[in-house]
């Protein structure tokens, strides 16, 4: 109960404490809200990408093509030795006749093929990677285990690509992270200082509950919940702002994102996402008010 | 105060060997000249200052030697005046007064029936939603010392309560202290007003130099 009174007197405080600050809280807020924004944007376009990524290695089969020598029955035997590898969930065999009807149909017709006696269309498998081993991983072990097997001619499969693709998404990612520390640190200073002021400002009131027998703890406790309460409202606002940007940017980036994400339709934050944001405001505003009263007491 | 010393500058003693011992429920007068060491003896009595030398007992803790962490408990058995009121300008009489409940989570409804009553003590339950500011000094200082009695501290110290008052208020201020006293609480006052000290003939100790004597008023003590 008495835990109760005394965090309702706590963040009573902190409120005073934040309406009582006045535009340089709200510095403070707006402050926060740009760096995270920056943030989300950078999380915002790697989300996509991997996204994608993740599309791609779904719809992507990887082809062996077989020896033109190899039998029927080879051919199922190599099938089920590839299977025990263990990182494929489908194999299939398709024979010449096979490929050469495929060719048919995707060319319209036997035009081509006219004049050529024999089906010049190597036999095949087809494979498709199980959903956990669909990434670049999983395609090098594949590769390894196949490539050498007798009767296998070639391998084709996408990823020379995807790896490209993954290497942009990947430095997208870490200038988000390098952002992210810089702006995180020039956001602590802010944070701290505008917390450092609304110590100067109720000096008075410290000293006086300094002298009617305050806790540190609680003398400081709404200093901490302000900073918090700051940093959760940047993150807040971070959040509209980037769904904001997200609603009337995306007809108009609408070629860029065909470039880079293909056919894949552009999605924004989830719950848990915004969420994060949000507590990643709240922890720099806490973070920083720390650093402040620390500052103080040294 | 057992044989207490302090410094604040090596070679010149704000106190020196300073002996003193008030029972509970005691009303004194300390008397001095502006620097005698009155304000630093009620400093040490709050442990806003260690002794450099001697020991003091408060309450059966040993000031000398309390940690950092025991001193807010301390605090809250000890009332404190002073002459400047030390009263915040942007709240009302009623939550400056409500601070000392707050610190020990006082539940609101039961902080303000407390603050209510001890104001009415003071003669200003009809004040308690003003701002200090439209108070005259009197009031002030009866707000300052509802604060220092609002968690019925067993020991007020006062350092210079009737410094900034004319006479009549500051027999008023006086008043309030003894009724305080009347109750059980142990009452230091701390003054250079002479004329206040010899109208009122309590027990009386006088600074100088930083060595503290005992004055002997005729037919004073209690």
């Amino acid at each position: 109960m008495r835990l109760w009174v005394i965090g309702a007197i706590l963040s009573r405080a902190a409120w005073r404490g934040f309406r009582g600050s006045g535009v340089t809280a709200w510095v403070s807020v707006v402050t926060i809200s740009v760096a995270l924004f920056l943030v989300g944007a950078f999380s915002l376009v790697v989300v996509n990408m991997e996204g994608m990524l993740d599309r791609f290695a779904e719809d992507l089969t990887v082809t062996a093509y077989l020896e033109d020598d190899l039998t029927p029955e080879q051919a199922s035997d190599l099938a089920k030795t590839i299977l025990a590898v263990g990182v494929i969930e489908y194999v299939a065999v398709v024979d010449k006749e096979e490929a050469l009807e495929r060719f048919r149909r995707m060319t319209g017709g036997a035009a081509l093929l006219e004049g050529i006696a024999d089906n010049p269309l190597p036999a095949s498998l087809e494979m498709r990677l199980n959903p956990e081993d669909r990434s670049l991983e999983g395609f090098s072990v594949l590769e390894e285990a196949v490539v050498d097997l007798p009767g296998i001619a070639e391998l084709r499969h996408g990823r020379e690509w995807i790896d490209g693709y993954a290497r942009v998404a990947s430095l997208i990612r870490v200038s988000g992270y390098a952002v992210a520390v810089v702006l995180s640190l020039a956001t602590l200073l802010i944070v701290a200082n505008t917390i450092q002021l609304g110590l100067y400002a109720r000096r008075d009131e410290l000293d006086i509950l300094d002298l009617v027998g305050a806790s540190r703890t609680f003398m400081r406790t709404p200093f901490l919940l302000e900073g918090t309460l700051q940093g959760m409202l940047g993150g807040g606002l971070a959040a509209g702002l980037l769904w904001l940007c997200f609603l009337v940017l995306l007809p108009s980036l609408e070629y860029g994102l065909t470039f880079l994400l293909g056919q894949t339709e552009p999605r924004f934050f989830g719950f848990a996402e915004i969420l994060r944001l949000v507590l990643g405001g709240a922890l720099l505003g806490l973070v920083g008010s720390m650093a402040a009263l620390l500052n103080r007491r040294s | 105060m057992f044989h207490v010393s302090k410094s604040y500058l090596p070679g010149t003693w704000a106190l020196q060997d300073v002996s003193l011992e008030v029972g509970r429920g005691q009303f004194i007068f300390i008397t001095g000249q502006s620097g005698a060491g009155k304000t630093t003896l009620l400093k040490l009595l709050f442990a806003a200052e260690r002794p450099n030398e001697g020991q003091i007992l408060v309450l059966g803790r040993n000031i000398a030697r309390l940690q950092g962490r025991a001193v807010p408990a301390l605090r809250r058995r000890v009332g404190v005046v002073f002459q400047d009121f030390k009263l915040l300008s942007h709240r009302t009489v009623e939550e400056n007064v409500g601070f000392a409940l707050d610190v020990v989570g006082t539940p609101r409804r039961e902080a303000r029936s407390r603050v209510f009553n001890t104001l009415r003590q003071v003669g200003l339950q009809h004040r308690r939603y003003h701002h200090p500011m439209s108070l005259s000094g009197g009031e002030q200082q009866r707000v300052a010392i509802a604060r220092a009695l609002v968690g019925e501290p067993e020991i007020l110290l006062a350092d210079e309560p009737t410094g900034n008052l004319d006479p009549g208020l500051s027999v008023e201020i006086i008043e309030l202290m003894m009724a305080a006293a009347n109750r059980g609480t142990t009452v230091i006052v701390a003054t250079h007003d002479i004329a206040l000290v010899e109208r009122y003939r309590m027990r009386t100790l006088n600074l100088e130099g930083g060595r503290l004597t005992e004055v002997d008023l005729e037919g004073g003590g209690r």
